[in-house]
């Protein structure tokens, strides 16, 4: 009786997960071993990953794709860190500076774009204006390693307080009779920092990256909508590859292998993910 | 040391608020130049030095943007697959975590893990096969193929988030109905729903916010002007109307401000998911 009332429960969601998830998945497994034209399926083995693997662009932006993630992991994480401190010492105002540090998470990846592109707009921009005299009036934007700066910087801006407000909560379970007797034992405050507060949120910390990590490696809207993967390619993430391979180009195949690459790398991280929530 | 004077405590308050204030000026930099922007004219956004306030306020920006498609088309759209797509995942993960939390069989943990697991998954490396299987089944451009891929992609998200409530709801509360001559779909009418209510609120609203700014499924799934959403229109107007910024930070406020004001309204609501890490961005 209770078996059948929890297969009822539960059969509507997995067969959703099913349809919308898992054969999705799989089917891109099929079309990246396969050629379609004229709407006919045509198995090709190896071929797609073959010419994926043999380009250089696919290289070229695997190297972005680890800049770019680097970058934003150690910034969201670093960063992050420090205001989840400033917050958890201080005791007015803490849901006003919240709430103005949510709001980047609550705006689109669009409207983000818009604003980025538009504070680095080259004649017109603010934020390059303001830049000018110490850059040499050169167009950030314009730049290979300036488009990828704006957009790390947008990208940490967005996601900036998924690490600092997930920290903030590791913070407030640190017991604060710890630091009264460390206090007590004369311990400077470096001190207190690395061997109580550290060590309760390496844990939240571990976990943190390996979720930013993920999102690094798969950003996407923002990118598009701030660079579009430019200027020429010097902002095309493997993420950006894989849509301007399909979408500009319509190289569905290619695009599938690209896609089960991207699966592989993400199911790896996934499941070290999962390993350590287990043991967390 | 923590033993500290207090002219040592007034100097740690000055830099922590100090420092937390420029954070914050940073953080909202860019929203409040589109603010101001959306209120230039157009000859006053092309003005050099370019300046933060504008010199005359005006709506120019805003009549242009309620003269395009945005707003008959696009914000509508979006709030049709969004609120559709949210209704649909919070009801049918409820059953889900309800069946989760209360049944423990063999498998369903297991079970459980491969769920999460999906979530693990990004939107990105299913895209292709959304788009090929859409197309063949005619159904790209239509309100039934954001439905259904929101739908199946927020569910482990809201299983998750739905499944930790029902876990701290009390189980002695549900045998107290029972003994009391509850029955079964009575104890889940008069005990359990009103008790999850909350939860069902937090979820319903992460999964909103979420799905109203989707992009990358909406830019690739939907092709027809009139099937498009309003992350996909104002990504549009980002290169029809490229010097015009007056207009294109108008629509970007425009967008943006439904759900600022629900993040606003429910915002304790986002710091606490939050900081138990489960919110996905």
């Amino acid at each position: 009786m209770n078996r059948k009332i929890f297969i009822w429960l539960i059969s509507p969601t997995l067969l959703f997960l099913l349809v919308i998830q898992i054969y999705p998945s799989l089917y891109s497994w099929y079309l990246s071993f396969g050629k379609i034209k004229g709407g006919v399926y045509t198995f090709v083995g190896l071929k797609n990953f073959v010419r994926l693997l043999n380009n250089s662009d696919f290289y070229e932006s695997l190297g972005r794709t680890g800049v770019f993630t680097i970058a934003f992991l150690a910034a969201c994480i670093g960063i992050g860190l420090i205001v989840a401190l400033l917050l958890s010492r201080c005791t007015r105002f803490t849901g006003i500076y919240m709430t103005i540090i949510f709001i980047p998470m609550v705006l689109s990846e669009v409207v983000s774009g818009t604003m980025w592109r538009w504070m680095f707009q080259q004649s017109f921009g603010l934020v390059q204006a303001f830049l000018n005299p110490f850059i040499n009036n050169v167009s950030i934007l314009s730049k290979p390693w300036g488009a990828m700066a704006v957009v790390i910087a947008a990208s940490v801006w967005k996601q900036l307080a998924f690490t600092a407000l997930l920290f903030l909560g590791a913070l407030q379970t640190v017991p604060k009779e710890l630091f009264e007797s460390a206090a007590i034992d004369g311990a400077t405050r470096s001190e207190m920092f690395w061997k109580i507060t550290w060590v309760i949120i390496r844990p939240t910390v571990l976990l943190a990256s390996i979720m930013t990590t993920i999102r690094g490696i798969n950003a996407l809207g923002l990118i598009l909508a701030t660079t579009q993967g430019g200027p020429g390619a010097s902002t095309m993430t493997e993420a950006v590859l894989l849509y301007r391979t399909a979408w500009q180009f319509g190289r569905f195949g290619d695009a599938a292998a690209l896609s089960v690459m991207m699966f592989l790398i993400n199911i790896t991280l996934g499941a070290v993910y999962i390993r350590l929530m287990k043991d967390h | 040391m923590l033993i500290r004077s207090k002219g040592q405590i007034i100097k740690d308050e000055i830099v922590t608020h100090g420092l937390l204030i420029f954070f914050s000026l940073i953080m909202i930099f860019p929203v409040a130049l589109s603010l101001m922007t959306s209120f230039k004219t157009k000859t006053d956004v092309m003005i050099l030095p370019p300046q933060f306030f504008p010199p005359t306020w005006t709506l120019e920006g805003y009549r242009k943007v309620f003269q395009s498609d945005l707003i008959p088309i696009y914000m509508p759209n979006s709030a049709i697959n969004a609120f559709t797509a949210t209704f649909l995942t919070v009801i049918l993960a409820s059953f889900a975590a309800y069946g989760f939390s209360r049944f423990k069989f063999k498998g369903s943990r297991a079970l459980q893990m491969g769920i999460l697991g999906l979530m693990m998954i990004p939107g990105v490396t299913n895209l292709v096969s959304y788009y090929k299987l859409g197309s063949q089944l005619g159904i790209l451009s239509t309100h039934l193929i954001m439905i259904l891929v929101y739908t199946g992609f927020e569910l482990p998200f809201g299983l998750l988030i739905l499944k930790n409530f029902f876990d701290a709801i009390p189980i002695d509360l549900e045998e107290a109905a029972k003994i009391d001559g509850c029955k079964s779909l009575q104890v889940l009418w008069h005990v359990i729903i009103p008790l999850s209510l909350p939860g069902v609120f937090v979820a319903s609203l992460l999964i909103l916010v979420y799905l109203w700014n989707e992009f990358l499924f909406a830019v690739t799934l939907l092709s027809a002007n009139e099937a498009r959403t309003a992350m996909v229109g104002l990504y549009d107007f980002q290169t029809s109307f490229e010097v015009a910024y007056h207009a294109l930070s108008a629509a970007s406020i425009i967008v943006l401000l439904p759900m600022l004001v629900i993040f606003l309204l429910g915002r304790k609501t986002f710091f606490r998911a939050m900081m138990e890490g489960a919110l996905k961005g």
